[in-house]
C-alpha cells in the first residue's frame, strides 16, 4: 500500500478481536490513516466479518464500493465500508474497510444482506454496476441501471464499454417488477415519477389497506447519470469537484469536500487550517439552506403554506450569503484539491455577520409561529415512526437518525474541516417521528448559525491552497461529510493518469430510502408525503399514487396533487370512490 | 393567526422589482464569461481545464487556424477559464440575461491564425502565442544582445527541435515518418 | 431558421392562443435538484412570478409552458414524452439550466441523451448551472415575448496578426509570476488577482524604496487585517528579490 500508516490505538484492539475470532481468514491489515483500516479478507468469510463488525463492535454501514482491479491484480473487489461508534467517543471511532477479492472467472460473492440488512441496495449496485453475483441476495432486480439498458453489459468494468456508449433502448416501456403484497383488500398506491414538490422523479407504489399504509415500495434511480464513469474517463482530479457538487443541487458541496478531502487523504496532502475553515463555513451555509427549505416544504405539506412562504423568504438570505462568499447561489465551485479557490476579506465576512443577525431574529419568530400551530404538532407527533430497532438495522443517517434517538453525525463522529475546533452541539430527539426530525433540524439550524459565527471569527491566517504535490498512482482513501440530510462517504482510488481509478461517491439519501419502506407502514395514505419529506430525500415526491385495495383487489391511480390535497387539508379522501 | 397577521405587516413587501428594476448581484457573482478576443492567444489553458467541455479548441492544420468556441448553454459557471487564463481574455462577468431562442446566440466563436515551421513548413502553433512568448522574453531581457537564438528556436515546431537535438548530438532521429515529406 | 422567422412564430403563437396568465409545468429529466430548487426559489415571494401572469401547475395538461430540466437520463426519456405529448397545443418548450440545454457536465455520459432537445424542439434556453431565480424571470419572461433577447452569437476572426502584450507590461514577468502565484495561493484566484493586480501597479511607480514606503503606507492604513496580512506577504517577496537582485548587481 503506497499510503501506509500508523494505527490508532483503538482501531487497533477492535481489529485484534477481529482477529482473535477469525485468525486465518484475514489476510491482510492495511492503515490509510490512524482512523482508517483496510482488511482483506477471505470471500466466503466476509459476510461473518461484516456481521461481526456490524452488530459487535458498533459498526454502520457507511457503503459498499465494488472495483474493477483485474488491470491491477487480476481480481475484481469489493469493499464494505463500516464506520465504528463503539463507546460514542469521538476520538475512539474509526473507519473499518472489509475489503475481498473476487475471482475474475468467477463473478460472485456471498450476499452479506441476509446478515446485514443495510447492505441491500449496495449489493444490487455492484450487480448493475459490475456484473458481480451476490449469491444470497434475495431482490433480484435491478437498482440503479434504466429497464431499457441491454442485459449482460456492466458500465463500470473496466473493458465494458467507453463512457460514451450509449446502447440503444431495449424495452419501449418500464418493466421492473413491483413487490406483489399478498393478502385481503390491498390497495396499491403508484406515485410517479414525475413530481409536483422540489425534487427530482422516483416512483412509489403503496399498499394499502382502507386508509392504511401496509407496505410500500419504489423504483428510484431516474437520474442515473454515470458520473462515477464519466470521473475516470473524461475529467482530471480538479474537474472532479466540479462534477461532485452536481450529484446533487441542493447539497452538492458536502459532496464536492468530501470528494476533495478523499483525495486529499489518499495521497496525503495537508490541507491549509484557513480553507478547512472555509469548507466548514460553506457547509453550513448549505446546511441551513436546506433545512430551511425542509422545514418550508413540512410546513406546505401540513396545508400551513404562510409558514412556507416565511421560510422560503428567510432561506433567500441564506442564499445571499452563498452569493456573496462564493460568487453563486449555488454550486459554489470553491474547491480545488489542496483547498480552496476564494478567500473570505473583511467586507464579505461582515455582510454574512449582518445576515446571521437578520436571520437569528426571523427564525426565532418563524419557529415559534409553526411550532405554535396546532396543526402541525397534531400532523406529525406520532407519524412515521422510524423505530430505533430498524434504524439499527438499516444505518440510516442524518436529521432521520437524530429523530430516533441516535447522537450520530459525522461532523462530530469523525471529525473534518473545523468542527473539532469551534465549539457546537450535537441535536438528538427522541420521538422517532416526523415532529422530531423536524425539531432537530429546527435547532440544527441555531448551531449553523454558532458555527459560522465562529469560524469567521476566528479564521487563521496563511494559504488557502497548497499545489505542487504529487498523486501516488492506485493509493484509496475515505472523505466524508454531513450533509444536511446525513453522512455522505466517497471513497476514491488514485489512477496513473491524472484521473481517478475509482470514485464511489455514496449520498446519504441513497441509507435513508431503504427503511421508508417501515416508517410508511401503519400511517395513513394522506401522511405519505410528509413521510416522505420528513426523510429530507434528494427526490421528494411523486405526481401520482397507484392505491391497492387490499381488500377489494383493485388498483387504481390517484394525481399527486389529490394526494397533496389530501395531506393538506384531510378530507374527500380519494380512496373512497 | 394574529401572530401570522402581526409577521406579515411587519415583514411587508417581500418582493424585488426585477425584471422592471435591475437586481443587483454580489461583487465577484459568476455571470457569463465574456471573451475579449484581441487578448487571446489560444493557448488553450481554459479549454483544458473547462470542466463540462463548453469551452473546445480544434485545430485546422490545412487552413492554418486554430479556433476557440465557448457553448454558453453547456457552461457551468465555475470560472475555471478565468482563473487559469494568462492573459485575462476571459474574465466572468455579473451578467446573468442569457435566454435564448436560437441555440446559436449560445456560442461565441473564434479563429486564430498558426505559425509555420521555418524549417518543415507545416503550421504547429498560434501566431499570438509564440509572439506572446517572444514578448515576455523579451521583458525578461533574454532577447538582448547574443539571445537571437531564442526567437529562431521558437519557430521551429517541436518535431523538428526534437530532430535537430537528435541530430546534434549525434543520436539517430526515428526512422520512417518526416512531417510532411519536407525537410 | 433564421431568427427572425422563428421570434414572429413564437410571437404568432403566443398572441393568438395564450390571451391569459400562463401556466408552467416542470419535468425533471434527471437534474441534480439544483435547477428544481432554484425554480422553487422563483416563485417564492422575493420573487413572485405571478405578478407577472406565470403560475406553476401539477400536470402537463394544464400548461402552456414546458420547462425541461436535467441531461435527459435514460430511464427519465418515455416519461419526458409523455409530459410533452400530454400537453395541449400550441405550446412553448423550454429547456431550463446547462444539463437542460445541452447536457451540461455530462453531456456525453452512457446514461444520458444529452438536453432537451435531443427528444423534441426546444422554443427558448436558459443557460445558467442553475440559472438563479432573475435568471429564471427574465428566460421566461423572454419566452413570453415580454422582454428582449440580449444575447448574441459572437464570431471572430484574426485577419492579419495582431500582438497581445503581457499583462504587467514593465514588470519582470518572472517576479509578476511569483507575486500573482503567492497572492492565488494566499487569496484565491480572484481576490488575489486584484491584489497582485494593486501591488504590481506600485512595483511599476517606482523603485524598491518607493515601493516599500507605499507599502507600509498602505498596511497601516488598511482596515481589513486579512488583506494586509497578504500584502505584507508579497512584499516580502519582492524586497527579497530585489535584496537578491542587489547582491548579484554588487
Amino acid at each position: 500500500m503506497p499510503n501506509e500508516m500508523k494505527p490508532g490505538q483503538d482501531g487497533k484492539k477492535s481489529v485484534e478481536a477481529l482477529r482473535s475470532k477469525f485468525g486465518a481468514a484475514i489476510l491482510a491489515e492495511a492503515w490509510q490513516t490512524p482512523d482508517q483500516v483496510t482488511l482483506t479478507v477471505e470471500l466466503s468469510s466476509l459476510p461473518e466479518i461484516v456481521e461481526e463488525a456490524y452488530y459487535r463492535q458498533g459498526g454502520w454501514l457507511s457503503s459498499v464500493v465494488g472495483n474493477d482491479e483485474r488491470g491491477l491484480n487480476g481480481h475484481f473487489a469489493v469493499y464494505y465500508v463500516l464506520s465504528i461508534e463503539k463507546e460514542r467517543v469521538p476520538d475512539k471511532n474509526f473507519w473499518l474497510t472489509v475489503k475481498a477479492l473476487v475471482p475474475s472467472h468467477k463473478p460472485e460473492f456471498p450476499s452479506v444482506t441476509p446478515r446485514v440488512p443495510a447492505a441491500v441496495w449496495y449489493e444490487r449496485e455492484v450487480r448493475d454496476m459490475f456484473g458481480l453475483e451476490p449469491v444470497g441476495l434475495p431482490d433480484a432486480r435491478r437498482l440503479v441501471l434504466p429497464d431499457d439498458w441491454p442485459d449482460n453489459l456492466y458500465p463500470l468494468r473496466k473493458d465494458a464499454m467507453d463512457y460514451r456508449f450509449r446502447p440503444d433502448p431495449v424495452a419501449e416501456e418500464e418493466n421492473y417488477k413491483f413487490i406483489e403484497v399478498e393478502g385481503e383488500g390491498i390497495v396499491e398506491v403508484p406515485l410517479g415519477p414525475l413530481h409536483i414538490t422540489s425534487d427530482e422523479p422516483g416512483h412509489f407504489r403503496l399498499y394499502v389497506d382502507g386508509e392504511y399504509i401496509v407496505d410500500a415500495d419504489y423504483r428510484l434511480f431516474y437520474v442515473h447519470r454515470g458520473i462515477e464513469k464519466l470521473a475516470e474517463n473524461r475529467l482530471d482530479y480538479d474537474q472532479v469537484t466540479f462534477l461532485a457538487e452536481r450529484i446533487c443541487g441542493i447539497c452538492g458541496y458536502t459532496h464536492s469536500v468530501a470528494y476533495a478531502s478523499a483525495v486529499e487523504t489518499a495521497n496525503g496532502i495537508e490541507v491549509p487550517p484557513r480553507a478547512q475553515y472555509i469548507r466548514t463555513i460553506l457547509l453550513e451555509v448549505e446546511r441551513m439552506h436546506s433545512h430551511l427549505l425542509n422545514l418550508g416544504l413540512a410546513a406546505h405539506l401540513v396545508g400551513f403554506d404562510a409558514g412556507f412562504m416565511h421560510f422560503f423568504r428567510v432561506r433567500e438570505k441564506a442564499m445571499q450569503m452563498a452569493e456573496i462568499l462564493t460568487g453563486g447561489r449555488k454550486t459554489y465551485g470553491m474547491n480545488l484539491i489542496g483547498g480552496v479557490r476564494r478567500d473570505i476579506l473583511k467586507e464579505e465576512r461582515d455582510q454574512v455577520l449582518r445576515l446571521i443577525a437578520e436571520i437569528r431574529v426571523e427564525l426565532d419568530e418563524l419557529l415559534d409561529l409553526l411550532l405554535n400551530t396546532t396543526n402541525f404538532i397534531s400532523r406529525t407527533q406520532g407519524v412515521g415512526r422510524l423505530d430505533p430497532g430498524v434504524a439499527r438495522d438499516f444505518s440510516p443517517v442524518g436529521p432521520n437518525m437524530r429523530g430516533s434517538g441516535y447522537a450520530r453525525d459525522t461532523r462530530a463522529d469523525h471529525p473534518y474541516g473545523a468542527y473539532d475546533r469551534v465549539p457546537w452541539d450535537v441535536i438528538s430527539r427522541d420521538g422517532c417521528d416526523v415532529l422530531s426530525r423536524e425539531l432537530v433540524r429546527a435547532a440544527e439550524l441555531y448551531e449553523s448559525l454558532k458555527i459560522i459565527e465562529r469560524c469567521l471569527a476566528e479564521m487563521p491566517p496563511g494559504p488557502v491552497l497548497v499545489e505542487g504535490f504529487a498523486y501516488k498512482p492506485y493509493s484509496f482513501a475515505l472523505g466524508y461529510t454531513e450533509a444536511p440530510r446525513g453522512e455522505n462517504v466517497h471513497w476514491v482510488m488514485t489512477g496513473n493518469n491524472q484521473q481517478v481509478y475509482r470514485w464511489r461517491a455514496r449520498a446519504s439519501t441513497y441509507n435513508n430510502w431503504p427503511s421508508l419502506r417501515y416508517m410508511f407502514r401503519g400511517n395513513t395514505v394522506s401522511d405519505a408525503p410528509l413521510i416522505v419529506a420528513s426523510i429530507d430525500p434528494c427526490y421528494s415526491c411523486t405526481e401520482r399514487v397507484t392505491v391497492v385495495d387490499v381488500r377489494k383487489k383493485k388498483a387504481r391511480t390517484i394525481e399527486y396533487k389529490e394526494l397533496e390535497r389530501y395531506c393538506q387539508e384531510r378530507k374527500n379522501s380519494p380512496l373512497k370512490s | 393567526m394574529l401572530k401570522l397577521l402581526r409577521k406579515a405587516l411587519k415583514v411587508g413587501e417581500a418582493t424585488v422589482e426585477y425584471p422592471f428594476k435591475p437586481v443587483e448581484v454580489a461583487p465577484g457573482f459568476r455571470g457569463k464569461p465574456v471573451y475579449d478576443f484581441s487578448r487571446c492567444i489560444a493557448c488553450g489553458a481554459c479549454a483544458t481545464a473547462c470542466p463540462p467541455n463548453a469551452i473546445t479548441m480544434d485545430w485546422d492544420l490545412e487552413r492554418g487556424v486554430k479556433s476557440w468556441n465557448i457553448n454558453y448553454g453547456r457552461c457551468i459557471f465555475c470560472g475555471r477559464c478565468d482563473e487559469v487564463c494568462p492573459t485575462g481574455a476571459i474574465v466572468l462577468s455579473a451578467e446573468f440575461e442569457l435566454a435564448a431562442a436560437r441555440k446559436e446566440d449560445l456560442y461565441c466563436r473564434a479563429e486564430l491564425k498558426l505559425c509555420k515551421c521555418i524549417s518543415c513548413g507545416a503550421y504547429f502553433a498560434p501566431c499570438r502565442e509564440l509572439e506572446y512568448v517572444l514578448a515576455s522574453l523579451r521583458q525578461a531581457g533574454l532577447l538582448e544582445g547574443g539571445h537571437e537564438g531564442w526567437k529562431q528556436l521558437l519557430k521551429v515546431c517541436p518535431e523538428c527541435r526534437r530532430r535537430q537535438a537528435a541530430s546534434a548530438t549525434g543520436a539517430l532521429g526515428r526512422p520512417g515518418r518526416m512531417p510532411g515529406g519536407r525537410q | 431558421m433564421d431568427q427572425e422567422v422563428k421570434l414572429a412564430e413564437l410571437k404568432a403563437k403566443l398572441k393568438k392562443v395564450i390571451k391569459r396568465s400562463v401556466y408552467i409545468y416542470r419535468v425533471d429529466c434527471g437534474g441534480c435538484n439544483g435547477c428544481e430548487i432554484e425554480i422553487f426559489a422563483a416563485i417564492s415571494p422575493v420573487y413572485d412570478p405571478e405578478r407577472l401572469g406565470m403560475k406553476v401547475v401539477a400536470s402537463p395538461r394544464h400548461a402552456d409552458v414546458l420547462l425541461y430540466t436535467g441531461p435527459m437520463t435514460r430511464a427519465m426519456r418515455l416519461p419526458a414524452i409523455r409530459a410533452y405529448q400530454a400537453a395541449p397545443d400550441p405550446k412553448i418548450v423550454v429547456a431550463y439550466g446547462a444539463c437542460g440545454c445541452s447536457g451540461g457536465i455530462f453531456h456525453d455520459c452512457y446514461s444520458v441523451w444529452g438536453g432537451a432537445d435531443s427528444i423534441f424542439p426546444v422554443d427558448v434556453y436558459i443557460p445558467g448551472c442553475p440559472p438563479t431565480p432573475a435568471a429564471t424571470l427574465y428566460g421566461l419572461a423572454m419566452a413570453l415575448d415580454l422582454l428582449q433577447q440580449k444575447i448574441k452569437g459572437e464570431q471572430f476572426a484574426e485577419t492579419e496578426v495582431t500582438r497581445v502584450v503581457p499583462q504587467y507590461d514593465g514588470v519582470c514577468p518572472e517576479l509578476a509570476k511569483e507575486i500573482e502565484q503567492e497572492a492565488r495561493r494566499l487569496s484565491g484566484y480572484l481576490h488575489g488577482r486584484r491584489i497582485a493586480a494593486q501591488y504590481l501597479q506600485f512595483v511599476r511607480e517606482g523603485d524598491p524604496l518607493a515601493v516599500d514606503r507605499k507599502i507600509k503606507e498602505l498596511i497601516k492604513q488598511e482596515k481589513d487585517p486579512r488583506l494586509a496580512e497578504v500584502f505584507l506577504s508579497l512584499h516580502k517577496i519582492y524586497m527579497e528579490k530585489m535584496e537578491r537582485v542587489g547582491h548579484n548587481a554588487g
